[in-house]
């Protein structure tokens, strides 16, 4: 990224913010993984390492009003919207105080208070779901935008197909993320399409589509601003495909074998926290010092969460019958 | 386009028509998605003249994306809309399936997220439709917690129903049978009315038999009554009308009185809701029973298009007359 | 490993079982073959044998439980059975179609109608497939017993007649399953048969010197006269049928044998067939194996006609209850040396009174007499030498 752009486009304390995220999404999800290497969480563990400034750039262009439908690797995503890293990790532990008191693991988070619709394992389900938000917006006139991501997988899935021709027949305030990490669980991604760049398909749809280094945060974050002014605006959808590295396996029990070593060697130079320090500092806005800060402060938030989680209780058998429908009064009538 | 008139007779169509229109009127947050409902009309005309009066974007034509399309009204609903899909057919459900069990089903139970949002499904057959305009598809959704489903058989209850199903703030799938779109009418009150989903209803009070059904085979069994009762066995007609959540107790005290049961449905026989009624029935109502509980239901196949298949196929009032005779003398 | 006792199938058409009481103590020891327990059926009272050698580690069945014919009601620990044991496979399947013995299949309803209002079920006559009581039938049965018009369906306090509470100057004796089957049974036979009784008297003398010296009982004479009388008179060798009385070929005699706790009634096949002294030997044999509860079941089925010596203890005459569906039963009282006229002088002789319960619906008085006429003849006037 140029940084004469970023210096004029970005804010430095927006900047500056967006690299605190990716520290504190960073820090947490190695927080979580050792918890699970320590057999103190149970089910999966899928982390967005490497990934950090993807969610973490599109979130940061988000309004407070506007609606991510992310999946599993928008860690950076839930906290930006204001999910916490105590619930995070409440979440993971399977615990009451998390968002699905224990009804769902790992990172099915979702809260409509806070923008965050809760995503299904199936990918790309998520999709035609973050259209029909952005339908009720237009319905109803409000300036509201919808972002919604998946991986390189998720887009050879019916549902991608279905929801991105919906959004752009009917110019929907929605965006599209992809996370192209090269990698759906071992399925390199020559196998999963004949096309190299994901972005190719955009135009078959009808709808502009970018493409951007996903491991640049500033990058990240000006493609999505301009994408979702776009949509507030009523221009319709856009595609961003964002490249990048998955850097550690499919989920934490997944050893990654089959990716070749030389691979991931490349892609550790290019880590989002490593650039985005490299962009501070080479702009002026911070110095080693400052990250060293940075680093403290989410060590200790993190470890808070960790606390928090575990003085949580666990939620009691019977509870398994709650909520399975909801009442009258939970929406208006 | 039906206008409501004091005490004017409708069909069953006619009613689900009035249903829609009345509900949109009431609350902008209704809106309706589906294939060829705009100025088509839909594919039975239910939504004829609608998008004249509400706009193109409250009566939306939508791609042929089934699961798209349900996606998308899921996540309208997310947002505090209220929508009503329309499947062309029944049988067009499956590619939703995944959608509708996955996301919509599961997502309040997960995370506290209302989906209120209705699918319209035309099922059932005897209109020589074969096996994918045909289908009863019920057993399906029966099967996933978290999806309510209905299925009225009057004019009267379609109306109610309908409107219940869209003020109610879960998932609902209205199950319309095409069959008796046009061939049964009523005279329906002009006021606002629902009927509340969850709540069965005696058609026929009877003494003998209780008769447990819904849809289209409702009036099979009330016509099968008739027959009977010349022969001294007194049927009563249970009609279900909501399917999730079951009406246990009216089923129960029906029995308690009659002590014999029927099930009878048009969805094939294994694993149908007449299953789950007749094991409720062993389970907790064992003591009221005097005689072993029936099932008359459509074989275990897809749903045949040759006149004579789907006649076979079908149940039949000869059926219901040989189960209830046999049933009667046990 | 661990060897199954099942509850056996202790006749063709019968389905379950009732335990009467454990033999061997729950950890006791038995030997293969050894009583274990004992059951009984409406029909009979059996011990059954340990299928193994072994150790009662699991009893699963109390005793007073009745199961089906199959359950598994206790488990020992010894060797596997070996040879042939008598297992039913699976569990008794209630088809939709009950059995002939359709007055023994009882629904979930009836049974629970029947418990909350006291009522006995063998009482009511069934209409239902395979003369099933129906609902229907119980229903109606309590609206003539209860002609207020209380027909009370819904759950609740159950009505007991007996519901008087004890004194101190009352006891209570359980109901066994031989009570209940025989109360059942007296009543519902009263209520079948038309029961007229007529007595007659016969002199035992000419039996008298061939019982002494060959140690014979009456008995084996009398049912050897009745055979033949029945040859005679064959409608008393019969049953009320459906479509008209059936008369049976085959007669086969019912002995009455006093129980300490009841009755039963074994029976000997085919008695015209056979010589008195073969009569003797088998009824001894089946009245021995009756009261230590060694009869096989069919022994007390099909038997024809029913001779009870009521005279045991000294009982003159008795109007006894025919069993069902036979038409007839003769009791025999007490013989006793009486002076009677003989020849226009006093003689003393054994004389004893023949009580013939008779069902008024098949036989008329004059039949019945012409038949006792013929009885009386036989015992009186046989050449018994020739038919020992």
């Amino acid at each position: 990224m140029d940084t004469a752009v970023v210096a004029k486009d970005i804010k430095r304390t927006d900047l500056l913010q967006m690299y605190y995220y990716l520290r504190l999404t960073r820090t947490l999800e190695d927080r979580i993984t050792a918890l699970y290497r320590q057999g103190r969480i149970v089910g999966g563990v899928y982390t967005s390492n490497g990934m950090e400034a993807i969610s973490v750039g599109y979130a940061s262009a988000l309004e407070r009003d506007d609606i991510i439908a992310p999946f599993h690797r928008d860690m950076g995503a839930f906290l930006i919207r204001g999910i916490t890293p105590g619930e995070v990790i409440a979440q993971y532990l399977g615990k009451r105080t998390g968002p699905t008191k224990g009804k769902d693991g790992n990172v099915h988070i979702g809260d409509l208070k806070r923008g965050v619709i809760g995503f299904v394992s199936h990918l790309a389900d998520n999709l035609p779901v973050a259209t029909g938000a952005a339908l009720a917006f237009k319905l109803r006139g409000e300036a509201r935008v919808v972002v919604t991501n998946t991986g390189d997988g998720g887009t050879s899935r019916g549902d991608f197909h279905e929801a991105m021709n919906f959004a752009a027949v009917r110019k929907l305030p929605v965006v599209f993320f992809c996370n192209n990490n090269q990698y759906a669980y071992s399925t390199p991604l020559r196998l999963q399409m004949a096309i190299h760049d994901v972005v190719d398909r955009a135009k078959a749809y009808g709808m502009p589509g970018e493409i951007v280094d996903g491991n640049d945060v500033a990058a990240v974050y000006l493609v999505a601003r301009q994408a979702i002014q776009k949509a507030r605006a009523g221009e319709g959808p856009t595609f961003i495909e964002c490249k990048t590295m998955r850097m550690h396996g499919h989920s934490e029990h997944d050893s990654a074998k089959y990716v070749p070593r030389e691979l991931l060697e490349e892609w550790k130079k290019k880590d989002p926290i490593l650039k985005a320090e490299q962009m501070l500092t080479h702009l002026d806005y911070a110095d080693e010092a400052a990250f060293r800060e940075v680093g403290e402060r989410v060590q200790k938030e993190v470890e808070a969460g960790v606390e928090f989680a575990e003085q949580s209780p666990l939620p009691e058998g019977p509870e398994v019958l709650e909520g399975v429908f909801a009442d009258e009064h939970e929406v208006k009538p | 386009m039906t206008t409501t008139a004091a005490g004017r007779e409708v069909t069953y169509l006619e009613a689900i028509s009035e249903a829609l229109d009345e509900e949109m009127s009431r609350d902008e947050r209704v809106f309706l998605m589906g294939e060829d409902i705009g100025p088509y009309g839909g594919a039975f005309r239910i939504t004829e003249g609608f998008q004249k009066k509400y706009g193109e974007w409250r009566v939306l034509d939508t791609p042929l994306a089934e699961s798209g399309f349900v996606g998308a009204a899921i996540g309208a609903a997310m947002m505090g809309m209220r929508p009503v899909v329309e499947m062309q057919f029944a049988d067009f459900i499956s590619c939703a399936f995944d959608q509708i069990t996955e996301v919509a089903a599961t997502a309040h139970y997960r995370w506290g997220a209302a989906v209120p949002m209705v699918i319209r499904a035309p099922f059932g057959g005897g209109v020589h439709g074969g096996p994918f305009h045909s289908e009863c598809p019920e057993g399906w959704f029966f099967h996933s917690p978290g999806l309510k489903l209905v299925a009225p058989s009057t004019p009267y209850d379609a109306k109610g129903l309908l409107k219940a199903a869209i003020r109610d703030p879960n998932p609902v799938i209205y199950f319309e049978h095409k069959f008796l779109y046009r061939r049964i009418k009523a005279v329906l009150p002009t006021e606002d009315y629902i009927i509340p989903i969850g709540k069965a209803e005696v058609k026929r009070a009877g003494t003998d038999i209780s008769v447990i059904t819904y849809g289209a085979m409702v009036h099979l069994a009330l016509e099968a009554a008739e027959v009977l009762t010349k022969e001294g066995i007194n049927l009563e007609v249970v009609d279900l009308r909501t399917l999730m959540p079951l009406d246990k107790e009216t089923v129960f005290e029906s029995v308690r009185k009659t002590s014999k049961a029927i099930m009878l449905h048009e969805d094939n026989k294994t694993g149908g809701i007449g299953a789950e009624i007749a094991a409720l029935l062993a389970e907790e109502c064992f003591d009221c029973l005097d005689g072993p509980i029936l099932r008359i239901a459509a074989p275990d196949t897809p749903v045949p298009f040759s006149t004579p298949l789907e006649e076979f196929f079908l149940p039949k009032a000869s059926d219901v007359l040989a189960a209830a005779r046999k049933l009667a003398s046990y | 490993m661990p060897t199954d006792v099942i509850m056996p199938q202790l006749g063709e058409s019968i389905a379950e079982g009732t335990i009467v009481k454990w033999l061997i103590p729950p950890g006791g020891r038995v030997e293969k073959d050894q009583p274990l327990l004992e059951v009984e059926t409406d029909k009979v009272s059996l011990e059954i044998p340990s299928p193994t050698a072994g150790v009662l580690t699991e009893v699963i069945v109390q005793a007073g439980q009745t199961v089906p014919v199959g359950t598994v009601i206790a488990r020992l620990e010894g060797q596997v059975a070996t040879g042939v044991v008598n297992r039913v496979s699976g569990v008794v399947v209630r088809p939709m179609e009950p059995s002939p013995t359709g007055e023994d299949h009882y629904s979930p309803a009836v049974r629970q109608l029947a418990k909350e209002h006291g009522v006995d079920l063998f009482q009511i006559t069934g209409t239902g497939t395979g003369r099933r009581v129906t609902k229907k039938d119980v229903l109606d049965f309590l609206a003539k017993r209860e002609p207020l018009g209380v027909r009370r369906e819904a759950l609740g306090e159950t009505p007991s007649p007996r519901a008087l509470p004890l004194t101190p100057h009352e006891e209570i004796l359980p109901f066994t399953p031989m009570r209940k089957t025989i109360a059942d049974r007296m009543v519902k036979s009263r209520q079948t048969s038309a029961h007229v009784v007529t007595f007659f008297e016969a002199d035992f003398s000419g039996i008298g010197k061939i019982r002494e010296a060959h140690g014979l009982t009456y008995l084996p004479f009398v049912i050897n006269a009745v055979t033949r009388a029945i040859k005679d008179v064959p409608i008393l060798n019969s049953s009320w049928g459906d479509q008209g009385i059936i008369v049976k070929k085959d007669i086969h005699i019912g002995i009455a044998v006093a129980l300490e706790d009841g009755l039963l009634v074994p029976v000997v096949r085919s008695a015209d067939r056979k010589s008195v002294t073969q009569l003797a030997k088998e009824v001894a044999d089946l009245a021995d194996r009756t009261r230590t509860k060694r009869l096989n079941p069919e022994e007390v089925q099909d038997g024809t006609f029913t001779i009870t010596n009521h005279g045991g203890f000294g009982s003159l005459f008795s109007t006894p209850i025919i069993s069902q569906p036979q038409v007839a039963i003769l009791g025999v009282g007490a013989v006793q040396k009486r002076a009677v006229v003989v020849n226009e002088a006093i003689a003393i002789r054994p004389m004893g009174y023949l009580s013939l319960s008779f069902d008024h619906r098949v036989i008329d008085g004059a039949t019945a007499d012409r038949f006792m006429g013929k009885v009386k003849g036989y015992l009186e006037q046989s050449k018994w030498e020739t038919l020992l």
